[in-house]
């Protein structure tokens, strides 16, 4: 018996010391088995596309743009949305900075790999296809963000940033950039994707992107003319090319089957896989349940002209479900948007829609070009036609005094305002007017004279974030704002 | 070395095996050493011939009755018999010299020579085993007497006092330094401990529940009447020795054994009546419409006609039938039934303990219910004298079914606690046809879906599997020392499902909408302890090394499945859903530990306690896997010295010091890797269809380690008049460094944070605990007060960081911004916005136009400006503290009084100093309100209301004003709606019965209890929600405060049986 317990005891002592020795073997390395690092990813070009699809899910959530509870806060400014008092905060578009750089930090690690030979089994068409692709997004990042915050830090290789402190890059240097990506994109981008790539941006996109860019890098602040023939070319480009042309009937403009119809080029779309946007911030609280938090100014709804676009772009009454209210009876007694209640009044009602956003659209292109023509050859004949395409969609061809044809008897101010005017009339609540407002420097002229006393220069640019200017001494903040650094 | 290429799991279970192989040839000599020890008495019972006889009868010395089944037995030979049941025996010697041995269980085995005597009656006195009160500690028992650090215990009887069927509410109000919060008040609702503060802001502030040495139990699981003593540790003396996982305190669980004797079976069985505490005011259907089209005659603004939505006629049609009282629809009675059944006993040999017990929970929610059934055997058996075994064994399924009441069950705007007081009165539960009703548009609550509806038609059920197994081999090979080799786990698996039929507002969008998650976790822990306990003259020894390996493993997978094309199958039918996505995951985490602790005493009056131990972890940076934790503590039996060991006074007087460093691992698995996100969807490509989209989430730290907690604490325990009267005084001060936070990087970096050691907090606080038993004897009276004050205190939040914000609400409150905060210098639980200063009065006309405000509208406070001085205009310059959602101190007292059978016991527990954030009345109290006291609005002559003034919309415009207040989306973020949540709560109250001994035998019992008890029957409070007492957890301890409309809580009257026989 006492042996017994002896040879337990021997054994005993030995596994203490087996557990000893196993215990400082186990690993404590980490080999995690459900995610992958950057370092093993971006190896085919179906991975590639996956950092697209992550760069624009960033911007883009279930409501509106920017995932935001309002339509973008950074366009309460201008003319169009209701109550843009032009009070801005420290904090006002913080989000969309950080938004637009996440969606940069997913592209860049895309290009550096197709730069690093990565792609090994891949053409060099379809390298060429996604890098161009990746450099239009980018440059789209960059000018959203360029023109909402002047100089910023130009990222285009998302290294180790975490410790370095970076200064931010002037205007002029964004734009180069902006410029390079976009003709690349424009030379390396296919004319059209076939059907299951058919959201993609395609080369017109990109090129009245550039005519864009060109007719920004043209006016406020840059103020560069030279631009204007650039801008128009690249427009022209796209209008002779004659793959888009505007949708005939201007209640058609937005419905389900224009989203990938002859018009919109390239947009933010919600997928009919997936439940994703609530329709109920753009319906006034007397309709199905809206939640009213986009609306017009109503100073500016009602002067907009009595056209048959008015009402397919506004909201005046309940034309969606027959309620019999009009805008006046509504909380705040002013017109609201319809652009984006397309989908069936069934689905509206279930809080489901599937509308897209257009980013790019060919109406843009038209107007781009009567812009920069204008501006470089007086109002020529082509440019009047280019708008008046727009202008005779609008009033179903019937002649309106006040949206009246545009004449090469105008005089070029008249012309580039009236264009300026078309703009803000075809592409409202497109996430446009405040860039127009913006670029020609027009604020004070066209916000509510009772917010004028809020009006400053400095409401042109937004704040830098406070917490990137506390983290980055090295940052500079834009006027009119506070610096938590002092300065 | 080869060791090192097999898998850290593989060695696990090679261990686990090795272990239970042993156990099993341990276990088979138990049956061996049994067999023999039968046949052995056999033999003896046998009278050998020539033989001379004595007898004798053995009684217990205490009662003088017979002790049957004794053993008596000739020292020094084979010879011995047992007594019969009237305690005589009769046992034939070879000659009357030499001595009787007799032993019993339970009693002194005593040896009495013979001395020619042939009749030997003997009286056995019972084996003192209580009179030294232990106090389990980690990896270890000491005499409550040396016990250095600061230890509140909770005994069984404690328990059984104020029967409650959850361990976490039986420790409400008893310890110090425990502060629970009940974060909703749902059947099987959770409930937050925390111990002495929150240390950590993201690493977790759970404490470590421990139950029979087993690590990371969940305390909701556990049946309370297996519960032998509950110890909570609390100073790092005491929880160092648990290193990296002892910063938030542990609590210790020991469940029962059988006592020496036949065996005994505990039955029980209670049935308790709930109903909502307290209700809402609402205004009824008839009120409402008035109110309604009242408020519509001022909505004059921009020439707008006043649009009245009820008719006179249906004014009267709702003061003739009423309306719908939602609140009575979707609350209704509930009930909680438990029974529970023990068997327990021991022989010399073997402890068991078996047990059962079932509770079932239908809350005052509709379609709410809990069940759980507990199954536990716990055995404990002497193999040899040198090695003993033991085995834990628990089973627990839980099912937890409830519609949603939380935020992290969607929005709570929808959820039917928040709709029911939100509705329209006027508004029926059901159309014509049966159809629930949709609430009519242009009015009233727009955000909302009939809450019976949503209470019926969502369907959330989640069953819980969990197994413990727990085994030891303790082996005692010389005096004093000893090795305990423990293996065990934890088993569990989670099947949560939801499905939201085409009822419901997201099933209604959806068509049919519906997620099951399933997981499994496997925990693995390998502890062995090395004790060596001895005395030297006068001195004590303990030395105690402990080496330990944890392993688990968490895996799972989630399915959302959408349009279902047969709405009654819903998540039972997955395939039948037309859009069905999918994920998985597999985490794994290892934390191995060496520890070694000495505890010295001397002359039992000075004692000292060090221990030291060494953590390794895989869950941080390749540069810091291990981490060290320190401790010491000195303790002074006052009490022994010479000048006061024989005072009448004082019984006993001990001071206590300690510091010590403890850790917190509490974050992920892989928190310190870079990670690609895989969950980014958009329709890139073909505008329809997802694509998947890999994007950047989390950049590396591979020097990510250990959030480090030292404290400091002095502590002093007295007992007067042999204990008549008992206190226990603490005073504590926490700082913990290097928190587990995600440290801010620059918009530009494109990922917003990195896990990193960043920023640091202080707690420190008193605790005391008076107690005692003011009267003794025929009418007894034990009484127990404590209160804990703790101060709480963000030092730091990193580089650049001196604020960081929280929104726990979503849309819906006018609240888009954050609200409460972390803040440098300041607790937890911070709420800032602005501050109301009530209504603008009439004579302040000027001065409110001046804000673009009217007499009668809401006044906030102009604090600041650019400047830093007030600028005529609030803004985000003039935002200030508004509450503070932590208690300044809380408190509890039992009582208990017992007269002969009787006994009444209660138990206050009470709070004082925080605030809560009523998100519920934003609403209800403006322009949808359902509120009745917005009939009391303001006019010049009704000045002194908390109500607005209403004002036709066209005067308003008229009067040009310019709007100061700028609140942007954020105008709820006020100190209108935080309100005082100090509370006092009668928590329990119980009437006992415990019947005659006497009378019980007679008819087989030993014990029997009737009882009644009452939960909740009486609060004072200011608060006007709910319950103050309950907050929600919007999942970080920085956001508590913010009343999110949870389960209310309910009132309960229990009536419950005891037997034991």
């Amino acid at each position: 018996m006492n042996r017994k317990i002896s040879n337990i005891l021997i054994l005993v002592m030995l596994s203490g010391v087996l557990l000893l020795l196993t215990a400082r073997c186990t690993k404590l390395v980490e080999k995690p088995t459900d995610f992958v690092g950057p370092n093993n990813f971006y190896n085919s070009p179906s991975q590639i596309e996956s950092a697209f699809t992550a760069s624009m899910d960033n911007l883009f959530g279930g409501w509106t743009f920017y995932d935001w509870y309002r339509y973008p806060e950074i366009f309460d400014m201008d003319d169009q949305v209701y109550e843009g008092d032009l009070v801005i905060g420290d904090g006002l578009g913080n989000d969309c900075w950080s938004k637009h750089y996440q969606s940069i930090a997913d592209i860049n690690p895309a290009i550096k790999a197709i730069n690093d030979g990565k792609l090994t089994g891949s053409s060099q068409e379809v390298k060429d296809q996604l890098m161009a692709q990746a450099k239009f997004l980018r440059a789209w990042n960059y000018f959203m963000l360029v023109r909402y915050y002047g100089d910023v830090p130009l990222i285009l290789e998302n290294t180790n940033l975490v410790t370095g402190e970076i200064t931010r890059t002037p205007i002029a240097q964004v734009y180069e950039q902006i410029v390079n990506d976009l003709l690349f994109a424009t030379q390396n981008l296919p004319v059209t994707w076939p059907a299951e790539g058919r959201a993609r941006p395609a080369a017109d996109a990109a090129k009245t992107l550039l005519a864009k860019v060109y007719i920004t890098m043209a006016t406020a602040p840059l103020n560069d003319a030279s631009n204007y023939v650039k801008a128009r070319d690249m427009a022209k480009q796209v209008m002779d090319a004659g793959n888009y042309s505007l949708v005939p009937n201007v209640e058609d403009v937005f419905k389900l089957e224009s989203e990938f119809g002859t018009e919109f080029m390239w947009s933010f779309h919600n997928s009919q896989e997936e439940y994703v946007i609530e329709p109920q911030i753009w319906l006034p609280g007397e309709m199905a349940g809206g939640w009213g938090d986009v609306k017009t100014e109503r100073r500016w709804g009602e002067a907009y002209p009595e056209e048959p676009r008015k009402h397919a772009y506004l909201l005046l009454s309940d034309v969606i479900y027959g309620g019999g209210t009009t805008y006046l009876d509504w909380w705040g007694n002013c017109p609201y948007v319809r652009k984006y209640l397309y989908d069936t009044p069934e689905n509206l009602i279930k809080n489901v829609s599937y509308e897209c956003f257009p980013i790019i659209r060919y109406a843009d292109a038209l107007l781009l070009f009567a812009e920069a023509e204008n501006m470089v050859s007086g109002p020529t004949q082509a440019a009047c036609d280019a708008v008046n395409q727009i202008v005779n969609r609008a009033t179903g061809g019937v002649p309106n005094a006040a949206d009246p044809l545009f004449t090469t008897s105008m005089s070029k101010q008249e012309f580039d305002d009236a264009v300026i005017q078309q703009r803000n009339l075809e592409l409202c609540f497109e996430y446009d007017r405040w860039f127009d407002i913006q670029r020609k420097r027009i604020l004070d002229k066209v916000c509510d004279p009772i917010y004028l006393q809020n009006f400053s220069q400095d409401d042109y640019l937004l704040p830098i974030p406070q917490k990137d200017l506390r983290l980055n001494k090295l940052l500079t903040q834009n006027p009119g704002y506070t610096n938590p650094n002092g300065k | 070395m080869f060791l090192s290429h097999l898998s850290a799991r593989v060695w696990l279970i090679l261990r686990c095996s090795f272990l239970l192989a042993m156990l099993t040839t341990i276990q088979l000599s138990v049956f061996a050493g049994s067999s023999a020890t039968e046949s052995k008495s056999g033999v003896n019972t046998l009278i050998a011939p020539q033989q001379v006889k004595v007898s004798g009868t053995i009684t217990d010395a205490t009662t003088g009755e017979g002790l049957a089944g004794v053993n008596v037995v000739l020292e020094g030979s084979t010879i011995g018999v047992m007594t019969d049941k009237n305690g005589k025996y009769s046992l034939g010697v070879p000659n009357l010299s030499g001595a009787l041995k007799i032993s019993c269980i339970g009693y002194t085995t005593q040896t009495v020579p013979i001395n020619g005597m042939t009749v030997i009656d003997i009286a056995l006195t019972a084996e003192v085993q209580a009179l030294v009160e232990v106090v389990v500690t980690g990896y270890g028992t000491v005499r409550k007497s040396d016990v250095t650090g600061s230890v509140s215990s909770i005994k069984t009887e404690q328990l059984l006092q104020l029967p409650t069927q959850r361990v976490d509410q039986a420790i409400q109000g008893r310890a110090t330094g425990v502060f629970i919060l009940n974060t909703d008040g749902s059947p099987g609702g959770n409930t937050l401990i925390r111990i002495r503060g929150n240390n950590s802001i993201n690493g977790g502030n759970d404490p470590l529940i421990i139950v029979d040495g087993l690590q990371g139990a969940n305390i909701n699981q556990l049946n309370p009447n297996d519960i032998a003593s509950m110890e909570i540790l609390k100073d790092a003396s005491a929880t160092a020795i648990y290193g990296s996982r002892g910063a938030n305190g542990v609590i210790l669980i020991s469940t029962k054994l059988g006592k020496l004797g036949k065996p005994v079976i505990d039955a029980g069985y209670s049935v308790g009546i709930q109903n909502l505490a307290r209700k809402l005011p609402v205004m009824d259907a008839a009120s409402f419409a008035k109110y309604n089209n009242f408020y519509q005659s001022f909505q004059t603004q921009g020439g707008q006609t006043p649009k009245y939505y009820f008719t006179d006629a249906d004014i009267a049609y709702y003061e003739k039938n009423g309306g719908t009282d939602w609140q009575d629809e979707i609350y209704k009675t509930g009930v909680m039934q438990n029974a529970n059944l023990a068997i327990s006993g021991a022989t010399d040999r073997l402890k068991y303990m078996v047990s059962t017990a079932y509770l079932d929970h239908k809350g005052i929610l509709l379609a709410s219910s809990y069940n759980r059934l507990s199954l536990r055997a716990n055995l404990a058996a002497d193999i040899t004298k040198w090695v003993d075994f033991g085995l834990n064994y628990s089973y627990t399924s839980e099912k937890y079914k409830s519609p949603p009441f939380n935020s992290d069950q969607g929005d709570v705007l929808f959820q039917p606690i928040n709709d029911a007081v939100r509705w329209a009165p006027t508004e029926p539960v059901y159309d014509a046809n049966g159809n629930y009703w949709r609430h009519r548009p242009g009015y009233g609550a727009y955000d909302t879906w009939n809450p019976v509806a949503t209470a019926l038609e969502t369907k959330i059920e989640n069953p819980t599997f969990q197994n413990n197994i727990n085994l030891f081999l303790n082996f005692k090979p010389m005096k004093g020392l000893s090795l305990k080799i423990m293996g065990g786990g934890t088993f569990s698996n989670a099947y949560n499902s939801k499905y939201e039929n085409t009822k419901t507002r997201n099933g209604f969008a959806m068509n049919g909408v519906g997620t099951i998650n399933n997981s499994f976790y496997n925990m693995y822990q390998n502890t062995n302890i090395l004790t060596y306990d001895n005395t030297f003259g006068v001195h004590h020894i303990t030395f105690t090394g402990v080496v330990e390996d944890i392993f688990s493993t968490s895996t799972g997978s989630s399915m959302r499945g959408q349009d279902f094309l047969v709405d009654q199958l819903g998540t039972d039918n997955m395939d039948g859903a037309k859009s069905v996505s999918v994920d998985s995951w597999r985490s794994k985490r290892a934390l191995v530990s060496f520890m070694g602790r000495i505890n010295y005493g001397l002359f039992d009056k000075y004692l000292i306690t060090l221990s030291y131990r060494a953590d390794g972890s895989s869950v941080f940076g390749e540069n810091n896997k291990w981490g060290y934790f320190p401790s010491g503590s000195l303790a002074w039996r006052i009490s022994q010295e010479n000048f006061l060991k024989d005072s009448p006074v004082v019984s006993d007087l001990k001071l206590r010091v300690s510091y010590g460093i403890t850790g917190n691992q509490a974050i992920g698995p892989y928190g310190s890797l870079a990670r690609l996100g895989s969950w980014f969807r958009y329709p890139y490509n073909n505008g329809s269809n997802l694509d998947i989209g890999f994007g950047i989430s989390d950049i590396a730290n591979p020097n990510l380690k250990w959030e480090s907690t030292s404290q400091s604490d002095i502590g002093i325990d007295v007992s007067l008049f042999k204990g008549r009267f008992t206190s226990t005084i603490d005073v504590y001060r926490k700082v913990t460094k290097d928190l587990l936070m995600p440290r801010q990087l620059p918009g530009y970096v494109g990922v917003s944070s990195v896990i990193d050691n960043i920023g640091s907090i202080e707690n420190k606080g008193i605790e005391i605990l008076i107690g005692g038993d003011p009267f003794f004897g025929k009418f007894r009276w034990n009484t127990s007060f404590n209160i804990t004050i703790n101060r709480n205190k963000v030092l730091d939040l990193g580089p650049g960081v001196d604020r960081i914000g929280y929104t726990p609400t979503s849309g819906g409150y006018n609240l888009g911004s954050d609200y409460m905060f972390l803040e440098v210098g300041q607790s937890f639980g911070l709420m800032r916005g602005w501050k109301y200063l009530g209504l603008w009065r009439a004579d302040e006309d000027a001065e409110a136009r001046s804000y673009g405000q009217l007499p009668g509208d809401p006044k906030y406070a102009d604090i600041s400006g650019p400047n830093g001085v007030p600028d005529g205009q609030v803004d985000g310059l003039d935002k200030t503290t508004i509450g503070h959602g932590y208690p300044k101190f809380t408190y509890g007292w039992t009582n208990l009084f017992t007269y002969k059978n009787i006994e009444l016991s209660f138990l206050i527990t009470g709070s004082y100093g925080n605030d809560l954030f009523n998100t519920l009345r934003i609403r209800r109290e403006t322009y949808e309100a359902t509120d009745p006291k917005v009939w009391n609005y303001w006019t010049p002559t009704n000045q002194n209301t908390d109500v607005p003034a209403l004002y036709d919309g066209k005067y308003v415009e008229d009067q040009l004003l310019v709007n100061k207040y700028i609140f942007k989306n954020s105008g709820g973020a006020t100190s209108r709606w935080v309100e005082d949540a100090s509370f006092v709560r009668l928590k329990t109250i119980t009437l006992a019965y415990n019947f005659e001994p006497d009378l019980l035998k007679k008819i087989g019992f030993s014990k029997a209890r009737l009882y009644f008890t009452g939960t909740n029957l009486l609060t004072l409070t200011k608060y006007t929600g709910y319950d103050p007492e309950i907050a929600a957890y919007p999942g970080n301890d920085a956001t508590i405060g913010v009343d999110l409309s949870v389960y209310p809580t309910a009132r309960m009257y229990t009536f419950g049986v005891d037997f034991t026989f």
